[in-house]
């Protein structure tokens, strides 16, 4: 029996001189390497660029929520100084015995003001005292000072003891003075 | 042997086949710059997400820095209202003492401390003291004492001390 002679040469049909199976094994290829790539290259990579995009509108969407929350948190804050200008400036500023002398000139005439001791108060503030010696015309300029000490420019407390002793016309009164401003530490 | 036709080059590559070839390696470039320009744009976004934290990190650092410094404000107001009223109620309450006095009554000394009032003065009879300036006294503080001393003219210098005990 004769076998039949088996050959493995691609046969070449043409039609109008143009090889059909050769074009039909590049396309196939093109399709191939085209699934190939989209398959390991352009969907991972879009994939990422996707979760990229996402993620960088969500963070941008965070920040301009902090944003806002931030510039409403600055006004607040703004609002809040200027409301209390007065209180802020009166806790900064240091106590000046002369210049607190003229200022209750009107009310009595001090005669001395000793600073006894000088103490943190609770962490932020320095709490000093002082032994203030004056002389008073009638109880009215002692309450006169204390209504004043509202405008003063410095935060001051009138403290026990209180002392008034009648000398002729005028009365000498003896007080402790609190001077309460911001621990410098704190203010730096 | 001869032949009576003449021999045409034959190329390696035929035209159809370099035309496949260009067309495949064209089409792989352009995938792949598709692919490069998507990891740029992934990596250009990727930095604008690190900047996006970065800023987020910074603005709630000053957010609660904000938050800070308002509670210390509160904390200052606080402080400085509370001396306000203290010295407020320091002179009504001496106001108050003060106009407890009755008119025969002359005070030559008061000292006020924080629990303790000593009152030195003159009153024409023991009496008139006892009516018009020891009750009120009496209901202020817990612990009242008075000495008196007779003058001259018959008059009783007083010393009138009182006490506040604290509530333990």
């Amino acid at each position: 029996m004769k076998l039949p002679k088996i050959s493995l040469k691609i046969p070449k049909i043409k039609i109008y001189g143009i090889d059909v199976i050769k074009n039909f094994l590049f396309f196939t290829l093109f399709i191939i390497l085209t699934l190939l790539v989209i398959a390991f290259i352009i969907s991972p990579a879009i994939h990422k660029f996707k979760s990229s995009k996402a993620l960088y509108y969500q963070k941008k969407y965070d920040f301009e929520v902090t944003t806002k929350i931030y510039k409403q948190k600055l006004t607040e804050l703004k609002k809040l100084k200027n409301a209390n200008r007065k209180i802020l400036n009166a806790m900064k500023r240091k106590f000046d015995a002369n210049n607190f002398k003229s200022f209750v000139s009107k009310y009595m005439s001090i005669s001395s003001i000793k600073e006894v001791n000088s103490t943190v108060y609770q962490k932020d503030f320095l709490k000093t005292t002082y032994i203030m010696k004056a002389k008073i015309k009638s109880p009215k300029n002692f309450y006169d000072l204390i209504d004043s000490l509202k405008n003063y420019k410095a935060v001051l407390r009138i403290y026990f003891p209180i002392d008034f002793i009648k000398k002729e016309e005028n009365i000498d009164l003896t007080l402790k003075l609190e001077h309460y401003m911001l621990n410098p530490k704190k203010a730096k | 042997m001869y032949s009576f036709t003449k021999p045409k080059p034959k190329p390696l590559v035929r035209e159809d086949t370099k035309l496949w070839l260009v067309f495949i390696g064209v089409s792989l470039i352009l995938y792949i710059s598709f692919a490069i320009f998507l990891q740029i744009k992934s990596i250009l976004y990727n930095k604008d997400i690190k900047n996006y934290n970065k800023e987020i990190v910074t603005l709630n650092k000053k957010i609660e820095n904000i938050k800070n410094e308002k509670e210390f404000i509160y904390k200052q107001k606080t402080l400085y209202e509370d001396i306000m009223v203290k010295n407020s109620l320091m002179k009504d309450s001496i106001k108050n003492l003060l106009d407890l006095i009755p008119d025969p009554i002359t005070l030559s000394s008061i000292y006020f401390d924080k629990n303790k009032l000593i009152i030195y003065g003159i009153t024409p009879t023991q009496d008139i003291y006892n009516m018009l300036m020891l009750p009120p006294l009496e209901s202020i503080f817990t612990e009242t004492k008075t000495y008196f001393y007779q003058l001259p003219n018959g008059w009783y210098k007083f010393k009138s001390e009182n006490y506040l005990k604290e509530k333990q």
